[in-house]
Parts: C-alpha cells; sequence; structure tokens
C-alpha cells in the first residue's frame, strides 16, 4: 500500500504535476502537523476555487479588464507556486502573457486549460491523499528520496 | 530590559523571534506559518494588513519582525511598509511572486530590510533574524539611552550594546540599519522625547541633508547625534513632519519647503534672537500682528504651530498684513518655536478676529499675574502684568478665548493692549507667509527649545479642560482630538506656572508633542501634530499676542515669556506660546512698525489667543 503511494505520488512529479516545492511542503509535515500538506492543499483547492470562479465571471461578461484578470491571476499563480502546482503555474504564466499582449482569446483558451489542470490536480491529489491516510499517516508523510 | 533581560533574550535568539506574518493569500500564509515555525519563531499571522497594523499600535514590543506580502486587497504592502517603519520602527520583510526588479526597488526604497520571492522556502527564513540583529545593533549603537547615544558601530558602553554586540560581532558587524530592534529599544525605559526647537533644528537639518525623499530615522538619528534619542522618536517624529508637510504643501516641493522652514526658522530664531535683547526673553509680541491676520490664518490650521501663532490672530490681528514671517524671521527667540507657530498660523483663528478679542484677560491676567510672579525672568512681566491688568481690564472682548483663559491671562495684558493699540500690531503678512511660517515655525518650534522649561507645564497640561482651541480648525490634526489636553495647556500653564523666563525652552513643550506623538500616530494624521499643539496654543494666544504686541513689548515679551514657559512647546505653555507668539509677531512688528520691537519674540506672539 505504501509501495503504491509512493509510486503515485513520483507518478505526480514525474508528470509535472507536482514540483519541489510539494516535497518542501512534505518537509514541513511532522508530528505536530501531521497532515499538513493535505491540509494545505485543501487550502489550496479552496481559494483557487473561488478564484476560477471570479475569473470564470470576469471573462463571462466579455468586458474583458485585463488588469484586472492579470491580478486574479497573479494571486492564482502565488498559491500554486507556493503548493507546488506545477502545470497550473505553467498556465498561470501563460495566461498572464496573453492579458499583457490583450489577447482575449487566448486569454480564455489558456483559461479553459488552466482549469482542466486544476482539476485533474485535484482529483489527482484528494486520491494520493485518500491513501495515504489509509496506508498510515507516519508512513506517508515522509518524502521519497 | 535590563542588560541581564537583553542577554538572555539574545542568548535565545534567533529562536523564539517574533514574527508577524501577513498575507491576504491563506494558502501561502498557512505555508509561510509553517515554515516560520519550524525555524522556531514565534509566529503570529493574519490576512489583512489592516488587523497587522492594529496589533502592533496595540503593542509595539510585541513583536521584532514583520513579514508581509505586497499585493493585498486591503492595504498596499508598501504602504504597510512604511507605516511599520515609520510607527514603530521594526525591521520589514516584503513577500511577493512578483520578481520584477521595479518591485524590489519599490521595497527597498519604502524601507524593507528584505524581499524574498514567493515561494519562500525555508532556508531563506533561517536566515531573516538577521534583520532584526542588524536593526539592534544600530538601535542600541544609536540609542543606548545609557547615555552614550551616540551612534557607532563601537559603542561599547552600553551594556545592552554590549550584549548585542557580542552576538552581533559574531554575525553581523555591519553598522546601522534603517529599522531599530524594538525588542531592544523597546525594553528600555522610553523617555518622553522632547522635541525642543534645537532638536527639531537638527531633525530637519538632518533631513535636508540626507534629502527629504531619502530621509530615514535611524540615518536622522545618526545625524542628530543626540543623546537619548530613539530611533522610533525620530520615526514618528519623521512621520509627523512629513505628514506636515504634505498638509501644508500639498506634498509638493516638500524639500523647498523643508529648506525654506529651516531657513525661515534659523531666521527668525536670529532675529527673535535680536529682539531677545531687549526682553530676556524673545516674546512673541504677535498679538497685535495677528490681529489683522486671523482669516487669512486660518488657512493653516492643521500648523499646530503657526497655528498657535494665528489664532493670536484672533487677537484682532487684523492687519496682519505684514506676513509674521517676517516677524518671525527676526524672531529668533529662543522661543524658537514659537516663532513659527505665531507668524505664520493664523490658525485658528476660526474664531477669526475674535480671538483676542475674546480674551478673557482679567481672569488670565490674574493668572499671568501669579505666574508672573514666579517667574524669575520676569519681573517685567510682573510690571507688565499690572499693566496688562489694567488693560484686560478694559473691554476686551476675546469671546473666543473664554476657553484659554489661563493662557490667555498671560496674553491679555499684552493683547489688550496690543489690539487698542495696534491694529497694526496684527501680524501683516501672516496669512502669507503662513505656509512658510508653519513650517518654519512647527520646525523652528520644534527645534528651538528655546521654550521655556515648562516649570509645570506637565501640570498645566492637565489642568486645561481638554477643550480645544476654540477655534477649531478644520485642521484635521489629530491633534484637535488628542491635543485636546494640550490646547488649554498654555494657558493653564500660564496660570499654574509660574511664568518662567521664556527663555528656556519648555521642554513640557515638547514632552507634549510627544504624547500626541503617540496619539497621533494612532490618528490619521500625525503629521500635524506640531500644528494641532501650536493652533490650540495659538488659539490661546491670539489675543495675547496683540497685546504682546501693542502696548508693551515688555509686556508682550514678559508675557510671551511666561507663557512659553508654562507651555513648553505646545500645551503646557500657553503662555509660553504666547510670549513666542508675541514676540514674534512683535518683531515683525516692529520691523513694521512696532517701536517696541524689543519684543523680540516676534514669532512667537503666538498669538496665544488665549488671550
Amino acid at each position: 500500500m505504501q509501495r503504491q503511494v509512493a509510486l503515485i505520488k513520483q507518478s505526480l512529479f514525474d508528470q509535472g504535476y507536482l514540483d519541489e516545492q510539494f516535497m518542501e511542503l512534505e518537509e514541513l509535515q511532522d508530528d505536530a502537523n501531521p497532515n499538513f500538506v493535505e491540509e494545505v492543499s485543501t487550502l489550496y483547492f479552496k481559494d483557487s476555487a473561488r478564484l476560477i470562479n471570479n475569473i470564470d465571471q470576469a471573462l463571462e461578461r466579455g468586458s474583458f479588464d485585463f488588469n484586472r484578470l492579470d491580478s486574479y491571476m497573479h494571486q492564482f499563480k502565488g498559491s500554486s507556486t507556493s503548493i507546488g502546482a506545477n502545470k497550473v503555474k505553467a498556465e498561470c504564466t501563460k495566461f498572464r502573457e496573453y492579458c499583457r499582449a490583450g489577447n482575449a482569446e487566448g486569454c480564455l483558451r489558456t483559461f479553459q486549460q488552466l482549469k482542466k489542470e486544476h482539476s485533474t490536480l485535484r482529483k489527482k491529489l484528494e486520491h494520493y491523499f485518500q491513501l495515504a491516510r489509509q496506508a498510515g499517516p507516519k508512513e506517508t508523510a515522509r518524502r521519497p528520496k | 530590559m535590563t542588560v541581564e533581560q537583553n542577554f538572555e533574550a539574545l542568548d535565545q535568539f534567533p529562536i523564539g523571534m517574533r514574527v508577524l506574518a501577513v498575507d491576504d493569500d491563506q494558502t501561502c500564509l498557512r505555508i509561510l506559518e509553517s515554515l516560520l515555525r519550524h525555524c522556531q519563531y514565534n509566529v503570529t499571522t493574519t490576512n489583512q494588513a489592516q488587523k497587522a497594523l492594529e496589533l502592533l499600535r496595540e503593542n509595539k514590543n510585541k513583536f521584532d519582525l514583520v513579514i508581509s506580502d505586497v499585493d493585498m486587497p486591503d492595504m498596499d504592502g508598501f504602504k504597510l511598509l512604511e507605516l511599520v517603519g515609520l510607527e514603530m520602527d521594526l525591521p520589514v520583510i516584503m513577500l511577493s511572486a512578483h520578481s520584477d526588479p521595479k518591485y524590489v526597488m519599490k521595497g527597498v526604497t519604502h524601507g524593507a530590510c528584505d524581499y524574498l520571492l514567493k515561494p519562500v522556502r525555508i532556508e531563506e527564513l533561517k536566515n531573516i533574524w538577521q534583520h532584526v540583529v542588524r536593526k539592534n545593533r544600530g538601535s542600541n549603537n544609536g540609542e543606548k539611552r545609557d547615555g552614550s547615544g551616540n551612534e557607532g558601530v563601537g559603542n561599547s558602553d552600553q551594556n545592552s550594546g554590549r550584549a548585542n554586540r557580542k552576538r552581533k560581532d559574531q554575525y553581523n558587524e555591519d553598522e546601522d540599519e534603517e529599522r531599530d530592534d524594538n525588542d531592544d529599544s523597546s525594553a528600555a525605559k522610553k523617555q518622553r522625547v522632547v522635541w525642543t526647537v534645537e532638536l527639531h533644528k537638527k531633525f530637519v537639518a538632518a533631513v535636508n541633508q540626507l534629502g527629504y525623499e531619502k530621509a530615514m530615522p535611524k540615518k536622522i538619528l545618526d545625524l542628530m547625534n543626540v543623546e537619548k534619542l530613539t530611533r522610533e522618536n525620530v520615526a514618528s517624529h519623521l512621520q509627523k513632519f512629513r505628514l506636515y508637510l504634505k498638509r501644508i504643501s500639498g506634498v509638493t516641493n516638500q524639500q523647498a519647503i523643508m529648506a525654506n522652514s529651516d531657513l525661515h526658522f534659523l531666521q527668525m530664531s536670529s532675529s527673535l534672537n535680536g529682539l531677545d535683547s531687549f526682553h530676556h526673553r524673545p516674546i512673541p509680541v504677535g498679538p497685535g500682528q495677528f490681529h489683522g491676520g486671523a482669516p487669512p490664518m486660518r488657512p493653516f490650521p492643521s500648523n499646530g504651530i503657526l497655528g498657535r501663532l494665528n489664532t493670536p490672530s484672533g487677537i484682532g490681528v487684523r492687519n496682519l498684513s505684514s506676513p509674521p514671517a517676517g516677524m518671525f524671521l527676526q524672531n529668533q527667540t529662543d522661543l524658537g518655536k514659537f516663532h513659527h507657530v505665531s507668524s505664520s498660523l493664523p490658525l485658528n483663528h476660526s474664531d477669526g478676529g475674535n480671538i483676542l478679542q475674546g480674551l478673557p484677560m482679567p481672569l488670565e491676567f490674574d493668572q499671568l499675574q501669579a505666574n508672573n510672579n514666579n517667574n524669575n525672568n520676569n519681573n517685567n512681566n510682573i510690571r507688565n502684568m499690572n499693566n496688562n491688568k489694567s488693560i484686560a481690564g478694559s473691554s476686551m472682548a476675546f469671546p473666543s478665548f473664554s476657553t484659554h483663559q489661563n493662557s490667555l491671562i498671560r496674553a491679555p495684558n499684552n493683547n489688550l493692549v496690543v489690539l487698542d493699540g495696534h491694529p497694526q500690531a496684527s501680524p501683516p503678512g501672516f496669512p502669507g507667509h503662513q505656509n512658510n511660517k508653519r513650517l518654519e515655525h512647527w520646525s523652528n518650534a520644534v527645534s528651538s527649545s528655546t521654550l521655556p522649561p515648562p516649570q509645570t507645564s506637565n501640570s498645566i497640561h492637565h489642568q486645561f479642560d481638554v477643550s480645544p482651541l476654540p477655534h477649531s480648525r478644520p485642521d484635521p490634526l489629530e491633534w484637535n482630538n488628542v491635543s485636546s489636553s494640550y490646547s488649554i495647556p498654555f494657558c493653564d500653564s500660564a496660570s499654574t506656572m509660574s511664568p518662567q523666563a521664556l527663555d528656556t525652552p519648555n521642554p513640557g513643550a515638547f514632552s507634549r508633542n510627544t504624547d500626541f506623538n503617540s496619539n497621533a500616530n494612532a490618528n490619521a494624521q500625525p503629521g500635524g501634530f506640531y500644528d494641532s499643539l501650536q493652533m490650540r496654543q495659538s488659539g490661546n494666544y491670539g489675543p495675547t499676542t496683540d497685546a504682546m504686541l501693542s502696548t508693551n513689548p515688555k509686556e508682550g515679551f514678559v508675557v510671551g515669556q511666561q507663557k512659553l514657559q508654562s507651555g513648553g512647546f505646545m500645551s503646557a505653555d500657553a503662555g509660553s506660546l504666547d510670549d513666542i507668539v508675541n514676540s514674534t509677531m512683535k518683531q515683525e512688528q516692529s520691523q513694521g512698525e512696532l517701536s517696541g520691537g524689543d519684543l523680540g519674540y516676534g514669532g512667537f506672539s503666538s498669538l496665544r489667543t488665549c488671550i
């Protein structure tokens, strides 16, 4: 079971869903904070869902206030970076570039992609945490070296 | 904190260092918190900048370091940075996902100790304690209250300094940083700093030297080289000063103003001094001057210092045609501070010309008398007082000053005299100079520690009911609120305080300021504190100054002196302010027409409207 968990995690990294930052977070997990990573992830997804909503609405309005969008995205990128959501972060960067270029079409496209990545990541992480919990907290907390 | 305590803290340091983390992003905040905990710091988090400020203000000694995100919805991170630096003088580290050098530069110019990029790594956080140490060293060196007070890395006479140095030696022998280590300096007993005119002068000089934009508390402190002055004192003073400047100049040409004010200040002080010869105390013979100027002076209510002067305008300085500034210039009275105040501030004359008129002279006169008696310097005063009394009897209708009765007491004599006698007394150009005056006054007032020592000023301060100056100037300065206690002080001081030679600056006055500082800081615009103080006082002075101006240079002088003495700077020496105003006014006047120009304090005739 633990091996399975480890494998899953490894694949997440390999596929680029997660990066080193995630590992850093795992480092922070300890006895005092046994579920730190999961907590942070949950927090992240909650926050980012809200952000995505905002952006969605902004885009739907069709007004394309690039500044506003850019600032939303900046925030999104910040938190994605903090938890190591690699692919999501990449999409954020792309989106911002389109914003700066004033490319509405590009923004829309990228945003769709971003949402996809985001939800994929979420599912994967949820799955991962679930398994990890089943496998036993202590073990899973340790980063596979 | 005692040396031992400091040492202990240092021993543990950086473990347990108290950090306040601010970030609107919950995810990042959580991660940051965890990272910091892993570094064994003591972490407090908040996702709102406002809340962070509250926490910091609530107890300045509660935190060693602040880490803040740059983009926050409720307040710009840089703004928070600035405020923290000024008010609490704590090291602040900026955090951002922006790696753009422009942001980093902005962080630096706003005084950040460091700028970290997200995602933050624990390795980076492991070293942030160095900023606290650095600041601490600087503050220790620069501000140790043990008396060495001199900045300089090698300052080892202080115990804490020694202790700190011991640690610092190991890490960073660097010299002063901008920030102070609150932990250390705040632990030490903080004396109320009285921003005397001289002190302020130094301060302004330092700021000018550094360049207004670049002036940072630590550097200013170093330049000032004043013992027992802490960076925090300077920081809060600087903040006020900036706000003050902004207020009067509209945030333009601040540097020019500063330069001018400085110059003006100097001029004023010199002029006052000159006049001083006449009376040992350069009493701002302003009262008359303010007469005419009252209305125009209004505009500067905020300039506390000037304000005071202005209020004397109530004294019927209708003729404030001649720029009171002139008076101040000439009046180098030691009142220095008051100089500016009086001349430039027609402020509070919301009461308008009535200020002077309203001087309840009789009452005050009595008090003045009392004060005078006590006043060693004021033999003349007594004499004057007598004279004044008679004058006072005369219909001084200073309705506005009723509140300031006490302070006015001094003035009354003078004011009365002035009013009646010298319409011209009103500081002519008052209005015009207001701006400048204010600055100058302010700076003068601050720096010129010539204000008579508030002998009883402290007590006096409180005596007055807080009722703020009658002329509630539009001065937004919180001073009105805060200083309510101050507004009257002058008057009170006059009464309670024996009018002592105004010669000596009133530390009390300054101390008031400091008190204000704390209050002011809390308020929206501490900057105008001087103004506010002055304003109040000027109100008090209003009538007085006139009186002082006109009739007796001496009287005015005396009165002013007394006032000055009592009031010290603002509050306490309502009298002194008046004196100052009066003298300053007088000076100006004299230039114009007062023969008695000996009032010397022209500048200060700060029309303590309290007359």
